[in-house]
Formats: structure tokens, sequence, C-alpha cells
């Protein structure tokens, strides 16, 4: 509960700093929206042509699309220094959230929003909506699905960009897996074989993020909820565990910084 | 009272070394070669609550790495240090509650922000009740002088400016110690004498311990009773700074501009001059051998002055005379 005021106050304060400038915002949630609806414009040209692939039709994409482009930009707008954590903590950048009393990754994470990450998280909804999968039980499990597949995002960006406790500064890396993740969660998993469904759901846990959310929006099962729990639960606490390891050997740094 | 207790503290760094060019760069990619630096070398000090403490040396003495262990930002490679009893590195959340940090190079307002929406931040996450934290703005901005600056987005804001609100913001929790690593860097005469006066006044009303790391002498003068000199992780002087001064805070360094072309054979007795050129001189003496008094009338008598500097020798001479004397 602590923990979660914190958390309000630094998004109202982010929501704050974003809207500084008023035009970039609303540029960004515009934006971002017309740029998926275009890129998905080439799915729906393909399945035009091919109706199905391996029992995957149109409809699945919508769902599969618009439950990825939530999380994605879930994570953009509320923990936007996620996907900033490498060149943060190579550039010696965590001395400010190490100063101040509070978790220091949910402190950094959450201390920077990306109003395109609004236009992702918006964008999701419609595509759900278009879909004809959509009914009001759906809705529920969609909002659960996203909130799910998006701490397997975050986590994943966390790991991912924590190696730079060790290895430096590792941003190229870190978006080199993270469009592993967007492309292959996009995927249709039917195409997949068991090895490479084995990948997914592990090494680049795309399937947590894409076709398994996507799976249990349309229908209920205990089993699909399961693996989503057992997904988000794992990579979380291997995340928050690989994180405060290296924060250990976190060497802080001399870079004179202009802002927060 | 204890406040800062550091036994045999020691930092070490490991640096990745690479000879100049593309050709270096493609031999530590094939076979990286490490060295260690080693920026606190067995640190002992002590420091008392409410005192106001410098911790001085140039740069790369490891003043900074020395605060940062003791905020808990870094982990030490050995020894100890208790922090108004809590192991900084250990419980650096409780720790926080507690100490204030300025980093002068590090800002912690919000850039895009009014100062006093990071105010109202921080007394969130300090978990102040809303009332108090009000009360406490209130308090701040007249002891800093920052009423004006308050609604301006920080970004508007001058350096000075906005180091007054930085250090303003650290106090808002009425931590009992507040460490300031170089909080006068960049900054201008007047600006410097804003914090230095607005931070010994809340050592004076609320009794807060202040450690200051600074390059700059004047900090020193200006706030701390008592001083720790480091250079190469090492403690190379402690004592107070009065004697600090007595011994080795002697000389001045003085540059007049006159209106007036300056005389090729400018000379004043028992002072070196340095420099003269057609307007302007720059001199230097001992205030232990010649009176600031004689030295400023001489000036003074040699023309109309348009502009004046009088500031002490950069603290690497003041470490090299510490030196000089502890070799003999």
């Amino acid at each position: 509960m602590k923990e979660l005021k914190f958390l309000i106050a630094i998004w109202n304060t982010n929501l704050q700093s974003a809207m500084e400038y008023r035009a970039a915002f609303l540029t960004q949630v515009i934006g971002m929206m017309a740029n998926n609806f275009i890129y998905f414009a080439i799915w729906i040209i393909f399945f035009e042509r091919f109706k199905d692939v391996r029992g995957w039709g149109v409809n699945d994409m919508y769902v599969t699309f618009g439950v990825l482009a939530s999380s994605f930009g879930i994570v953009n707008l509320l923990f936007g220094n996620a996907f900033m954590l490498s060149d943060i903590i190579a550039k010696g950048r965590l001395d400010y959230y190490l100063s101040l009393p509070r978790p220091v990754l949910l402190h950094t994470i959450a201390s920077r929003s990306a109003a395109s990450g609004m236009g992702d998280f918006l964008y999701g909804f419609i595509s759900y909506g278009l879909s004809g999968y959509f009914t009001w039980d759906g809705l529920a499990r969609y909002v659960l699905a996203t909130l799910l597949a998006a701490t397997v995002f975050a986590s994943f960006l966390i790991l991912t960009q924590s190696l730079a406790f060790w290895f430096g500064m590792m941003t190229n890396f870190s978006n080199l897996v993270l469009n592993a993740m967007l492309t292959f969660g996009i995927y249709p998993i039917t195409l997949f074989d068991s090895y490479a469904k084995l990948i997914l759901f592990t090494l680049i846990p795309a399937a947590l993020m894409g076709a398994i959310p996507a799976e249990f929006i349309r229908a209920f099962t205990w089993q699909v909820l399961g693996e989503l729990l057992l997904g988000a639960i794992g990579f979380l606490s291997l995340a928050i565990f690989v994180f405060n390891r290296g924060l250990r050997r976190y060497e802080s740094g001399s870079a004179i910084q202009i802002e927060v | 009272m204890t406040s800062i207790e550091v036994t045999n503290l020691q930092k070490t760094f490991q640096t990745k070394r690479k000879a100049a060019g593309l050709s270096g760069s493609m031999r530590a990619l094939i076979k990286p070669e490490y060295s260690l630096i080693e920026a606190v070398h067995n640190l002992s000090f002590r420091m008392e609550a409410g005192e106001l403490l410098g911790f001085i040396g140039p740069n790369g003495a490891g003043k900074s790495t020395t605060i940062k262990m003791l905020t808990g930002i870094l982990h030490p490679s050995g020894g100890e240090a208790k922090v108004l009893g809590f192991i900084p590195w250990k419980e650096r959340q409780k720790l926080a509650y507690h100490i204030g940090t300025v980093f002068g190079q590090r800002p912690q307002l919000w850039y895009h922000l009014p100062a006093m929406d990071t105010f109202i931040l921080f007394g969130k996450i300090y978990e102040l009740d809303d009332k108090e934290t009000k009360k406490r703005i209130e308090y701040l901005t007249e002891a800093f002088e920052i009423k004006d600056l308050l609604d301006v987005p920080v970004r508007k804001l001058s350096l000075g400016q906005r180091m007054r609100c930085e250090v303003a913001a650290s106090l808002l929790h009425r931590p009992k110690l507040l460490l300031l690593d170089e909080p006068s860097i960049g900054l201008d005469v007047v600006a410097k004498q804003h914090i230095r006066d607005a931070i010994k006044r809340m050592n004076q009303e609320e009794g807060v311990g202040v450690l200051l790391t600074s390059h700059d002498a004047g900090d020193l003068e200006a706030m701390c009773r008592r001083v720790i000199v480091v250079n190469h992780g090492q403690i190379v002087y402690e004592d107070k700074v009065s004697n600090l001064k007595r011994k080795f805070l002697t000389t001045k360094l003085v540059e007049v501009r006159y209106a007036e072309e300056v005389s090729k054979d400018y000379a004043i007795d028992g002072v070196e001059i340095l420099k003269v050129g057609h307007y302007g001189v720059k001199l230097k003496f001992d205030t232990t051998k010649t009176s600031v008094d004689s030295v400023m009338s001489h000036l003074s008598g040699a023309g109309d002055i348009v502009d004046i500097t009088i500031s002490d020798p950069p603290l690497e001479e003041v470490i090299a005379k510490i030196y000089q004397e502890a070799n003999g």
C-alpha cells in the first residue's frame, strides 16, 4: 500500500512532466496509434491472401497484436525507464535513486513515462474490439492478460538491461532481444515446433506476451491462466534477483548530469 | 554522540585499460586488460552529531567515493562504516530517511517541472503528511530565499538558483545529517555565499550535521569547524579549520584592474608580482608576513581600481604544502 501511494505520486509527477510539452504529448499518443494501424494493415493484407495459417486467422492476430501493444504500452507509460536501465546503470545514474528511501528498481523504472505508451495501450483495446472476439468477460480477461504480459515484458527488459552491471553498456544487445521479443510475440504460435516454443517460453518469452495471453482472452482455462501467472511471477522474481545481485557491483560514475 | 564512524574503509575499482587508437581498441576487444584503482585506502575518521566537517581534496582524491559509500550508493571493498548507527550499504533505505544528500553534479530536481513539484514528490517519497510538507516548504522557502523560484520550471533557473532549491529539497524531511558533494561547483561568489549562509543557518537552527566535500578552500573557511584533507584515497591532514588556515591558507592571490595604464615596474614590498599587464596586475602575498591592510592601501594608492578579485590558492597548492611539511 505504501509503495502504491509512492508509485501514484511518481506517475502523477511523470504525467505533469510529459504534459509540460502539450503538442509533443498529443502527437506521440496519436502518432503511435496511427503507426500501429499502418503496421497492422500488412497483416490484414496477408490474411486476405492466405486466410488461415495452421488454424490461425486474422481475428487471432487482432487479439494477439492488441494484447502485445497494450502490454508494451503500459510498460512504456508507467515504467518507461525499464527501456533505459542499461544506460542508467552504465552511466552511474542510479545514484539519485539509491540516495532516496525507496526500492531502487521500482523507483528507477517508474521515473519515466513515454507518452507514446498511451497510444500503444489504447490501440490494443481498439484492436481487441475489432477482433470479433469481444465480450465483456473477454474484456476483463484482456485487462488481466495485459497486466500479466506487461509484467513478463518489464521483467525481460530488466533482466537483459541489468547485464550492464557485469558487461557495461548493453543498450544495443537489449534492443536486439527486445525486437526479437516483439517480432516473435506477434507471429502465430502455431508456426513453431516444440523446440522453438520452448525458447519462446523461456529465453525470449514472446509467447507469454502474445499468443498465450491471446488464448486466455479468447477463452478462459485454468491451465492458461496458470501458465501466465507462473511466467509473470517467475520472470519478475528472476529479474529482481538479477538486478539486486548486479547492484552490488554498481560502480556509480562521475559524469555530469544535466537533468533527471 | 557520533554520527559517522569509519574504520579502514576501502574501495577498489577495476578499470579496463586500452592503448590509444583503433589498433588499441582491437587488441582490447580480443584480450582486454584491466587494472585496479584504489580510490579509497584504509580511511578512518569520526564525525560528531551536529558537526560541520569539511572533507576536501583535489579531483580524484576519493571524496565522492567516500560519500557514496556513506550513503549506501556504493558497496566498499573492505572496512567498516556506521552512519547514524546504520551500516549504509546494508541499511540504505532506513538510513535515507535520516540523511539528506546533494551531489553538485547530479541534480535531483525534475528538470522540466517547477521545483515545487519535486518538493511535493519528495514529501510523498519521505512519507510526510501533506500539511507537514507544506509547512516545511514555507520554512525552507524563507531560509533559502527561494519563494519566487518555486513556480519556475527548473530548466529556466540559473545554476545558483537551482542549487539553492536542490539543497532546500534535501532538507525537506528534517535530516540529522547532510552530505554535500561539491555543492558550490560552478557557482559564482554571490551564489556560493547564499548556499553557505543557508547551510550554516540550518546547522544552527536545527542542529543538522554537515559533511561537505569540496575542492574550494573558500567553502571550508566559510562553513566548517574541522577539516579532513584527503589525497589518493588517504587522509593527509586532519585538524581544526582555524589551524589549517593559520598554517597553510596564508597566501592570497589578488587580481586588480585599473582605470589607467599600469607602470611596468609596479612593485610592493613583501608582495610577489606574478604578472603586469597594460591595465591589470596579478600578485600574491603571505598574510603572515605582509598585512592585508598594507597591500590594499598600496593597491588603491597606485591608481583608480576598476575591479579586484581576492582568492585563496588552489587546494592542490595547499595539499602540496601539507605534504612538504609532513616530509620535513
